[in-house]
């Protein structure tokens, strides 16, 4: 039991908090927190993760141990992982033993809930996970740690992004051709996307127009994907030709880049909406419904194109949480229809996307 | 859509009085939901037959009606109120199965009158298994393997189909009532008989076993568009095979990976939309295999619940107000989540915290009864804690207990006390592992899931090493100890420390708990909502408390003994301080109290109430005093303890209350008055007891030092059963805990009496004369208010002795005693110097505001301040009876004969215009049947025999037949009365209780005295029990009767609502 109070997290504001380093290496990344009751490992594999350090509200982490089946992408993307106890037994270590496999540092002790009220109230800084011996030393870690990381590449999504392009066999024959622009995706809206078409073509997300195009798709879907919309370029020009030409499906970041590409502005919110449990009205599917979400920007309702209709709000906040415009048929959500984690209530949207959108079966 | 304007009055059902299964979590989501419809402006009329409650504070709704829940009384009352609405979903099953029977009786349609939140179609659905059971069929629900039965014959071949073990689950009954696991047939055939007979529709679903499966519940609301959210998931530590509501429980799920959860949730929706629930709450319980994964549906209820009031508690999302607020027409995302202020209640909360509850049991109530858990609820009340950690909120709820200071004591290890379920099972746990016993070994013995066993497992490893931890670095080991939830107490233990050095070294170096707010967000927005809770794992969040404030202690899990009435006196003694300016700081343990409701005081604690707790909570929330006279015996016992750390008390000091207490000074304090009290002496041993008992003479009572609720107390005959009590209760009985010893009044009339004491005034209550005579304890007679049969000049001796009494003591504030009445000559029994179980009884019968007035007193407030001339209880014109409910169904083994030792769970309240009136209602209300014809078995002991025999002529005019036992059927043919002789048990068959099993006999009465003859007429009561045969075993009871059901026989009674309570 004898316990040290090795680790830190130092944000770069100034505020440290003292905990528990269990392993992994000293990472820096923006501090985010998401109050899902379940699905670290989901979230540690969404790419929309990446450069950002996870708090989780929940304070028991690594109950249910891990499951290969329910990564996101094919890595790990956090720079960090931060609760209040970490599964640590004897008999089940697994979610730990992962996580600083993959080299990632994880915190426990840490007073999260004062963590996320120092988020909440002052917005989401970049902040550092070390181990160090006393506080200085922690300060000094720190400051380089994010020094050094935070301005790399600026667009994200690129990082993210495959970078060949990848065919994969839909499982419904009589579906359609869907071309997905992969902003960082995560797994479970190719595999929604699988059972409802008969083919899918994964791009990278600076593809050319001309390159999408020759595999004629029936529909395109922009995905989830980390960082700033305004930095990713390449996938705006693109996409801004494709509107009125085919069914465009934007999840989250593909949601952003959409409505950029429509000549709206996006906005970085104060902490964002991280979690499952934000309640949705979609008025596309005309119901309320609980949401998983992810995201730290936002698309500003004013600076939208008047023929795109607001028509899905987060009711915590009433932000724009979608929009639609049926001359132009294109759908953009700020949510996570694939769920993962989260509640299930609006897969029905892929079902709007293929049957309404993209009209299959003909 | 907003609420709808075609409803201007509804009808909420109550769940009557408190039984195992079903207890004060009604009151607090019938309270919950008046309030809210209230401030919608509708009229809310209430039902229910449970004086003990808040809701029926006349207050609470626009007009209380405290009349039985049967259709006739409710057919009277819609009559009168003609509301457009009845909902049903507050009150427990109660309250449906009242429902139903009026859609059935066709009383709604005449009263043109709709159910809101439930239809009739939706309670069959959830209640009808079979019908349940094509609902999930249809949503591809998998549940375990099972059969309705209807008849013995077609069980036993089920039965022998299905294999053992089998679940019995009788349709329509409460909390299991009637249900259990049959591991063979031997125990198969019998338990199928019985529950054949508790089933109201005699169907029975006999269910392959799932024992061992791990158990959670889902609470869960929808509004009318079909929005539908998760309030709460509920994990049970003890796997499939004990009761829900006899398991330790975690919210939130602990151990189920997002990708289960949401396919459990998917599932619940469905099951939801497809039962027609329309709007409310409702919850669903699951099984999850515990390799495979496979998931099962247990059942569901369309309503809100003891989980549901749990739920509420452990998230902060008031699930039965919002109920009630969807009922009248509201959607989810219409109304505002009163704890952030800013989002609206269609959301799920999140937690960033974790909760267990613990049940506690009164096993030790009802020898015979095995201390064994199964699918048949025998809990009677529950604790909840609140820690960052599970580990730090299981710990806490063990203290909050008050079963034992540690938390976790060192217990005798026992493999049978770990592996068979029972009432002290989870300490047993922690001693296998003291023991070094591996968690792969546990779990074999118990099933349970691994995670809780490596949680509990890690403890006592910390444990094993803090003696060693404590010596390198006292702080972080004191800390850390702290951080997992070890009472000051075991830490003292381990350390081989006292207690106070242990906090006095917590408190020099700083370790002190914060207090965080639940929010229902996990932080994530701003809120203000004052519910906390302590930890040591953050930082504090509370603003400092706006002055004056008083801290009020509540009582903690309900017992037999302590229960609702506490919390009655809690709320109201909160509304009374904020009448009167003063901020207000609950604290309490218990989750089905209204006192828990984050809104009744300013600042909501949900602690344990320890001595150790409230200390702390005193050093961050700065009251300038508490109350402890509101939550019966759990808050006085503590009182000493947080006085002598500065706590200053407010009401009666500590000195008046040990001159109450202490049983040595009270008798010199009586005497010293020349007041009369029965001849005492203390026996720390049998030889002691010998030199005493010609002088005490015989009958006397006897009971250990230290009791409540009369636990072990018995009343003895002679020299040989003084021998046999010491005997049995040897390990309760020393010389520094001696055992009491007390004449006892035969025959003597007894009385409670409940006063207030200020600085220069008292009120007296009322005086309420008990039914039964001396030797009944005070909660499990009946009584009357007015007193029947109590002289004027006794009354008028009884308040100038009370008042008397109530100023010797000093007390100040709430008194209540006992007192008895033989020849003319009042003994005082007893004196508590707090308010009692009697006064929310007598406060709605009088319409005295007692509990007010019990607050005045505390802040001194003087006679020119208060209208004392209003209160005047013997101006009082309705005539209210006490009547009292037993759980003696639910524990096989037990005898129904009353005596000292209190045993009843719930009380209920006949209001009348008259004596019989009055009495009638409380013996419906109480479940007796009062047949209006058929056979009376009679079985008297001999001194009863003569008196009785005017009673007996009575039945006989009335129209009744007679039988007896061959004593009693001799004596009444010398008297020239027809009756039927019957065989006693041990002259062989067929014999008396072949007769009641049969169902030939209408009711019973059956008084004994003494060991031997209680024994030899046991099957007698049980028979009665199990076949819900009225069995009266006191003669006053069955005079009552009588005058009862001669009402009955009359026919017609009234009903009218409460009065409001006078004004302060």
């Amino acid at each position: 039991m004898s316990i040290k109070f090795n680790g830190y997290l130092v944000l770069e504001t100034g505020e440290i908090f003292q905990g528990v380093w269990h392993g992994g290496i000293e990472r820096a990344g923006e501090v985010v927190f998401n109050t899902s009751h379940s699905g670290y490992e989901e979230m540690a594999t969404d790419p929309s993760y990446m450069k950002q350090i996870i708090v989780l509200t929940a304070p028991m982490q690594g109950n249910y141990g891990i499951e290969d089946k329910v990564w996101e992408s094919k890595r790990i993307w956090i720079e960090g992982f931060i609760c209040v106890q970490i599964q640590n037994t004897v008999v089940d270590q697994k979610w730990k033993k992962r996580l600083t496999d993959y080299q990632i540092p994880l915190l426990s002790d840490i007073d999260t809930r004062k963590l996320v009220l120092r988020l909440r109230s002052g917005g989401t800084p970049w902040g550092a996970i070390v181990h160090a011996a006393d506080v200085l030393e922690a300060q000094q870690k720190a400051k380089k740690l994010i020094q050094s990381n935070r301005d790399l590449e600026k667009d994200w999504v690129w990082i993210a992004s495959r970078k060949e392009i990848e065919n994969r066999k839909g499982q419904n024959p009589k579906g359609p051709r869907i071309a997905v622009l992969d902003f960082g995706s995560k797994e479970n809206i190719l595999r929604e996307l699988e059972k409802r078409t008969s083919e899918l073509v994964i791009f990278p997300s600076r593809s050319k127009l001309e390159d999408i195009l020759s595999f004629k798709p029936h529909g395109i879907m922009l995905t989830n994907g980390p960082g700033d919309p305004q930095d990713v370029e390449v996938a705006r020009e693109t996409i801004r030709q494709l509107i009125g030409q085919i069914p465009i499906f934007g999840i989250c970041m593909g949601h952003q880049v959409l409505g950029l590409a429509l000549g709206a502005k996006t906005y970085k919110m104060k902490f964002g909406h991280r979690g499952s449990n934000h309640p949705i009205q979609d008025g596309i599917l005309n119901e309320i419904y609980m949401t998983s979400q992810n995201h730290g920007y936002a698309v500003d309702e004013k600076t939208l194109p008047s023929d795109v209709k607001v028509t899905h709000r987060n009711l915590n906040d009433q932000t724009v949480a979608g929009f639609y415009s049926s001359e132009k048929n294109i759908l953009g959500i700020q949510y996570h229809p694939e769920a993962c984690p989260g509640p299930h209530e609006a897969y029905g949207l892929f079902n709007f996307f293929i049957e309404k959108m993209v009209g299959f079966p003909k | 859509m907003p609420r709808r304007q075609d409803l201007k009055k509804v009808l909420i059902i109550g769940s009557g009085p408190i039984v195992i299964g079903q207890a004060c979590e009604f009151d607090y989501s019938g309270t919950q939901a008046c309030k809210a419809l209230m401030s919608e402006g509708l009229e809310v009329i209430l039902v229910n037959s449970n004086p003990a409650t808040i809701m029926t504070d006349p207050e609470i709704a626009t007009r209380v009606y405290i009349e039985p829940l049967t259709p006739e009384a409710l057919d009277k009352i819609l009559e009168i109120e003609k509301p457009q609405a009845v909902i049903p979903t507050l009150g427990g099953q109660t309250a449906l199965n009242l429902a139903l029977s009026l859609d059935e009786k066709g009383i709604l349609k005449k009263h043109k009158c709709i159910l809101l939140g439930a239809t009739p179609e939706v309670i069959k659905a959830a209640e009808d298994r079979e019908l349940f059971r094509n609902i999930l069929d249809q949503v591809h629900a998998k549940y375990p393997q099972s059969e309705m039965v209807r008849t013995f014959e077609q069980g036993i071949q089920l039965g022998d189909k299905l294999g053992y073990p089998l679940i019995l689950r009788p349709n329509y009954t409460l909390g299991g009532g009637g249900g259990g696991i049959a591991y063979s047939p031997e125990e198969y055939h019998p338990m199928l008989l019985e529950a054949l007979n508790e089933s109201p529709t005699s169907e029975v679903l006999v269910e392959e076993s799932i024992l061992g499966w791990k158990e959670f519940e889902l609470e869960v609301m929808r509004d009318h568009t079909g929005t539908f959210v998760v309030i709460c998931s509920i994990e049970n530590l003890d796997p499939c095979g004990v009761h829900t509501g006899d398991s330790i429980t975690v919210a939130p799920q602990q151990t189920l990976s997002d990708v289960e959860y949401q396919s459990m949730r998917d599932e619940a929706r469905k099951i939801l939309n497809k039962v027609g629930l329309e709007t409310g709450g409702a919850n669903i319980q699951f099984a999850v295999h515990p390799t495979s994964g496979a998931r099962v549906v247990i059942e569901m209820n369309p309503r809100v619940s003891r989980s549901s009031a749990l739920a509420s508690k452990a998230t902060g999302f008031p699930i039965a107000k919002i109920a009630a607020l969807l009922a009248v027409g509201y959607r989810l995302d219409e109304i505002q989540n009163d704890i952030t202020k800013t989002t609206p209640s269609c959301y799920e909360p999140a937690l960033d915290y974790v909760v267990t509850k613990i049940p506690r049991f009164a096993f030790e109530k009802f020898p015979g009864s095995p201390d064994i858990l199964s699918t048949q609820m025998k809990s009677v009340g529950e604790v909840m804690a609140i820690g960052r950690t599970f580990q730090e909120s299981l710990m806490k709820a063990l203290q909050a207990l008050e079963m034992d200071r540690e938390g976790i004591p060192d217990v005798n290890f026992q493999v049978d006390h770990v592996s068979y379920p029972n009432s002290k099972r989870i300490w047993h746990l922690f001693q296998a592992f003291r023991h070094g016993h591996k968690i792969s070994d546990v779990f074999n013995w118990t099933q349970i899931t691994p995670w809780f066993l490596e949680q509990i497992d890690e403890l006592v490893q910390f444990e094993k090493e803090l003696p060693s931890q404590f010596k390198k670095d006292s702080y972080l080991s004191l800390l850390q100890a702290k951080k997992k939830g070890f009472s000051d107490a075991r830490i003292a233990r381990v350390l081989k420390m006292s207690e106070i050095q242990i906090r006095q070294s917590r408190w020099k170096q700083n370790i002190h708990p914060s207090y965080l707010q639940v929010d229902t967000c996990a932080g994530e927005f701003d809120s203000s909502t004052p519910y906390f809770y302590s930890t040591y794992w953050s930082e504090s969040q509370v603003k400092p408390v706006v002055q004056p404030a008083v801290m009020i202690i509540g009582s903690g899990p309900n017992r037999i003994g302590q229960g609702i009435e506490f919390d009655y006196s809690c709320v109201r003694g909160v509304k009374a301080f904020q009448k009167r300016g003063w901020k207000t700081i609950m604290v309490n343990s218990n989750p089905e109290t209204v006192s828990t409701d984050y809104d009744t005081a300013d600042y909501l604690l949900f602690e344990p109430l320890t001595a150790e707790c409230l200390l702390e909570i005193a050093h961050v929330f700065k009251p300038q005093g508490f109350v402890p006279q509101f939550g019966g015996q759990t808050p006085l016992n503590i009182a000493s303890e947080l006085v002598e750390n500065n706590l200053p008390v407010m009401g009666s000091g500590l000195e008046a209350i040990d001159r109450a207490e202490d049983r040595g000074h009270f008798s010199k304090l009586c005497r010293e008055l020349g007041l009369q009290i029965p001849k005492a002496g203390m026996a720390g041993n049998l030889q002691m007891a010998f030199k005493l008992d010609t002088e005490i003479g015989y009958p006397m009572i006897l009971r250990p030092s230290y009791v409540l609720g009369g636990r072990r107390m018995e009343v003895i005959e002679n020299r040989d059963e003084l021998a046999s009590y010491f005997e049995r209760h040897a390990e309760a009985i020393s010389v520094d805990k001696p055992c009491l010893m007390d004449q006892f009044l035969a025959g003597a009339l007894e009385v409670d009496v409940d006063l207030v004491r200020g600085v220069d005034w008292t009120v007296i209550g009322g005086v309420v004369e008990h039914i039964e005579a001396a030797g009944v304890h005070s909660g499990d007679s009946m009584g009357v208010l007015p007193p029947q049969r109590l002289k004027q000049e006794t009354c008028e001796k009884i308040e100038v002795l009370s008042k008397k009494l109530a100023e010797m003591l000093d007390v100040v504030g709430h008194l209540n005693l006992q007192l008895a009445i033989k020849n003319d000559v009042v003994y005082v029994l007893e004196a508590n110097p707090r308010s009692s179980r009697s006064l929310p009884f007598v406060a709605k019968a009088t319409e005295i505001p007692m509990i007010d007035l019990g607050v005045a007193a505390c802040l001194g407030l003087k006679a020119q301040d208060l209208k004392l001339q209003n209160y005047n209880w013997s101006d009082t014109k309705t005539v209210s009876v006490k009547g009292v409910v037993f759980p003696f169904k639910k524990f096989p083994q037990s005898d129904s004969i009353l005596g000292p030792e209190m045993k009843s769970t719930g009380e209920t309240m006949g209001r009348g215009e008259d004596y019989s009136e009055a009495l009638m209602k409380a013996f419906i209300s109480s479940f007796y049947k009062l047949p209006l014809e058929g056979e009376v078995f009679i079985s008297l002991r001999e001194k009863d025999k003569e008196p009785m025999l005017p009673l007996v002529k009575e039945l006989v005019l009335m129209g009744y037949t007679l039988s007896a036992t061959s004593g009693t059927a001799q004596y009444l043919a010398a008297q020239g009365i027809e009756c039927l002789s019957l065989k006693k048990v041990h002259e062989g068959r067929p014999h008396c209780v072949d007769r009641i099993r049969q169902g030939l006999v209408s009711f019973v009465i059956n008084t004994t005295t003494g060991r031997t003859a209680i024994e030899a007429s046991f099957d007698i009561r049980r028979a009665c029990t199990n076949l819900n045969i009225p069995c009266l075993t006191e003669s006053d009871t069955a005079e009552a009767f009588l005058i009862a059901l001669k009402k009955a026989k009359r026919g017609d009674f009234k009903t009218q609502s409460l009065p409001p309570m006078k004004s302060v």
